[in-house]
C-alpha cells in the first residue's frame, strides 16, 4: 500500500512528459463534428464564390499609423531578440547545468512552451519565433562581428530546396518526441537542440537568413501558423487581414507538402500510438517498439502527404500550370486542419504542463529555488475536471479549422483552375479534406 | 443571391446549432451530477438499481474495479489492457509476481507502486477524469490503461 506522489527525482521515465491524457471524446460529438464537415464542405462547394476572393496584393486594411510604427520600430526588434536570448540562456543553463529529472524546466519548455505554445503565440501575434529566434539572434551577430551585410551569406539558397531542410527537421523533432525511448533524459534532447542550433548557424553562415526562413523548423512551423493570424504586410505596411485572406498569402516552395505532411501526420500519429491496438501490437513484439514507432511515424506523414498530393492532381488543369506544382498550392488549405487538430490534441496538455512548467522555470536546477516568484504557485486543473466542456471544445476547434480549410481550397481552385474544372477539380481534395477531419475526430474517439 | 446563400447554408447552421446545444446540455448535465453527489457511485449504476440493493456489501463490490497483474520471468499481462473507472473510484491491483519491482501509475502527480515477490494488494484511486497509464518500467511495459471518468 505504499502510494505516494512520486519522488520524481530520480526517476527515469520512458513516458512522455505529463501525466494523465484526455478522455476519448463522445461518440455522438465525433459523430456531429464529422457531420457538420461534411455538410459544410459540399455547401462550401456549392453556394461559394466563383470568382478568386483573395489576393495578396490587395487584401488587407492598413493598421493604424502607430501600431505599424510600433512593430516595425528597431527598439521592439531588439527588445524581442533580447528577451528571446535570456529565455534562451536561462534554459540552457537549466539544460547544461541542471538536473536529469523531469522537474528540469528545460523538457516542458521545449515539448510544451516551444512546441505547442508556438501555435496560439503565432495565431495571436504573427510570426513570433522569427522575433525571438536565438539561432536567427546568435547568427546576426555573428554576421555583424565579422562584417558581412545584415542577412546575406556566401551562396544564394537554392529556389528548389524550398521547405525541405525545415520538414526533415520537424521530422527530427516529432520522432524525438513520440518515438525516442529517452525522450524525456535531458541529455538526448540537449544534443537535439546543439545539433540543430549548430545547423542553423552554420546554414545560416553559408545562406544567409534566408536559410533560416527555410530551413529552422520552429520557424516555418511558427510563420506557417501566423498566416491564420489577422497580421499581414503588404509592400512592407502592416496590414489587418482576415484569417483567410491572411492563408491565401503563403508562398507555395517545393516541400511544403512534406513540411503539412509531417505536422498532421505526426499529431494523428500521437492519438494513434496510445490506442489499445497498436499498443498491444507493440508490446507483443520482442523487438524494442522503436522501428514500429518509426514505420509508423513515417506511413502517417507520408500518407497525409502522398493523399494531399494525389487529391490536388487529379483534376484538368490549365496548359499554364504544370500538374506536378498542385499539391504546393494547395497545401496551404490544409494548416487551418492542423490548427484545429492541434487545438484538439494539445489543449489540455498546453494548459496544464504549461502551467507546470511556469512553476519549473523558477527552479532551473532542482535545488528549491525560486527565482521567478512562480514556484508556489499551484496548476489548475479546471479543464481536466470538465471532460465534457473540453471534448466539445476540441470538436468545435477541429471542425472549425476544417471549415476555413474548405474555404482556402475552394478561393486557390477557382483561381488556379480551368473554369470547366472548377467544381469537379475539387471534389478529391474535398474529399481528402473530409478524410482528414473524419480521421482526427476518429483518432480522438478511439485512442 | 444572398438569399440564396443563407438558404443554402442553413442546414450548416442548423447541424452545427444542434451539435453545440446538444453538447450544451450533456456538459451541464454531467457538471451538476458531478457536483451534486461527488460521493462515489457511477451514474449508470445508481439510475438503474439503488434502492433495491442491500446498502452495504454489494455497493462497497460495485464501489471497486479489481484487476490482477501478473509478472512471470518478466514479462507481464495484462498488456495495454483498458480499465474503465469513476473518478474517485478503487481500483484494487493484485500484483502477483515472481520479482520485486516497480509500477509507475502516469497520473498528476504521478506515483509509484513498489510490489514485492509475492502476491500483493494495492489500491489506486484517481480523482481526475482523463487517461491514465500503469506502466512498469525495466522492461518498459504499459499494462494498463485506466480510463477514469
Amino acid at each position: 500500500m505504499i502510494l505516494g506522489p512520486a519522488t520524481v527525482g530520480g526517476s527515469i521515465s520512458a513516458h512522455g512528459l505529463g501525466g494523465a491524457k484526455d478522455l476519448p471524446i463522445p461518440s455522438e460529438l465525433a459523430i456531429a463534428g464529422a457531420v457538420a464537415a461534411l455538410v459544410v464542405s459540399f455547401t462550401v462547394l456549392a453556394v461559394a464564390w466563383r470568382e478568386p476572393r483573395y489576393d495578396a496584393a490587395t487584401s488587407g486594411r492598413p493598421a493604424p499609423a502607430w501600431l505599424d510604427r510600433l512593430v516595425s520600430s528597431r527598439a521592439l526588434a531588439v527588445s524581442a531578440r533580447v528577451l528571446g536570448m535570456v529565455f534562451f540562456l536561462y534554459v540552457a543553463a537549466a539544460a547544461v547545468f541542471g538536473e536529469d529529472t523531469l522537474i528540469n524546466p528545460f523538457l516542458g519548455t521545449v515539448y510544451v512552451l516551444l512546441w505547442v505554445g508556438l501555435v496560439p503565440a503565432s495565431l495571436l501575434l504573427g510570426p513570433v519565433f522569427r522575433a525571438i529566434s536565438p539561432a536567427r539572434t546568435i547568427s546576426m551577430l555573428f554576421a555583424r562581428i565579422s562584417g558581412v551585410p545584415e542577412g546575406q551569406g556566401l551562396y544564394t539558397y537554392p529556389a528548389r530546396l524550398g521547405y525541405w531542410p525545415a520538414a526533415i527537421g520537424l521530422f527530427a523533432f516529432v520522432w524525438l518526441e513520440l518515438v525516442y525511448p529517452s525522450s524525456t533524459d535531458v541529455g538526448p534532447v540537449r544534443l537535439w537542440f546543439a545539433a540543430y542550433l549548430g545547423i542553423m548557424l552554420i546554414g545560416s553562415a553559408m545562406w544567409g537568413t534566408t536559410f533560416l526562413a527555410r530551413a529552422d523548423p520552429f520557424e516555418v512551423y511558427s510563420s506557417l501558423v501566423a498566416k491564420l493570424s489577422v497580421w499581414g504586410r503588404r509592400d512592407g505596411a502592416l496590414v489587418l487581414r482576415s484569417p483567410l485572406a491572411n492563408l491565401d498569402t503563403v508562398v507555395p516552395r517545393p516541400g511544403l507538402v512534406a513540411v503539412v505532411g509531417v505536422l498532421f501526420g505526426s499529431t494523428a500519429f500521437d492519438s494513434f500510438r496510445e490506442s489499445t491496438p497498436w499498443l498491444k501490437l507493440v508490446q507483443s513484439m520482442s523487438t524494442s517498439r522503436v522501428w514500429p514507432d518509426t514505420l509508423a511515424l513515417i506511413a502517417f506523414s507520408a500518407g497525409v502527404a502522398l493523399v494531399l498530393a494525389v487529391a490536388t492532381m487529379a483534376t484538368g488543369v490549365a496548359s499554364d500550370t504544370p500538374r506536378r506544382e498542385l499539391p504546393n498550392q494547395f497545401a496551404h488549405s490544409v494548416v487551418p486542419i492542423i490548427v484545429g487538430y492541434i487545438v484538439a490534441h494539445y489543449l489540455t496538455y498546453f494548459v496544464e504542463y504549461g502551467q507546470q512548467t511556469v512553476i519549473q522555470l523558477s527552479d532551473p536546477f532542482s535545488r528549491g529555488d525560486d527565482f521567478l516568484g512562480t514556484a508556489d504557485l499551484q496548476v489548475n486543473y479546471w479543464l481536466s475536471t470538465h471532460p465534457t466542456f473540453l471534448a466539445v471544445s476540441k470538436v468545435a476547434a477541429v471542425t472549425l479549422g476544417h471549415v476555413v480549410g474548405v474555404v482556402a481550397a475552394h478561393d486557390r481552385a477557382v483561381k488556379l483552375l480551368p473554369r470547366r474544372h472548377q467544381l469537379t477539380g475539387q471534389l478529391p481534395l474535398l474529399v481528402a479534406m473530409v478524410g482528414f477531419t473524419v480521421g482526427g475526430l476518429y483518432l480522438l474517439f478511439a485512442a | 443571391m444572398s438569399g440564396r446563400v443563407l438558404t443554402r447554408l442553413a442546414p450548416v447552421v442548423l447541424v452545427l446549432a444542434a451539435s453545440l446545444t446538444a453538447c450544451g446540455g450533456d456538459g451541464d448535465a454531467d457538471q451538476t451530477s458531478t457536483s451534486s453527489d461527488t460521493a462515489s457511485d457511477t451514474p449508470s449504476d445508481t439510475s438503474a438499481d439503488t434502492p433495491s440493493d442491500t446498502p452495504t456489501e454489494s455497493s462497497d463490490a460495485a464501489d471497486t474495479v479489481a484487476v490482477t497483474v501478473t509478472r512471470e520471468g518478466g514479462s507481464f499481462t495484462p498488456n495495454g489492457e483498458r480499465v474503465e473507472l469513476g473518478v474517485d473510484q478503487a481500483l484494487v491491483l493484485t500484483i502477483e509476481a515472481d520479482e520485486a519491482g516497480e509500477l509507475h501509475v502516469h497520473s498528476t502527480p504521478e506515483r509509484e507502486i513498489a510490489y514485492e515477490a509475492g502476491t500483493s494488494e494495492h489500491k489506486i484511486v484517481i480523482d481526475r477524469p482523463g487517461v491514465v497509464e500503469v506502466e512498469s518500467h525495466d522492461p518498459d511495459v504499459i499494462l494498463l490503461q485506466l480510463e477514469v471518468r
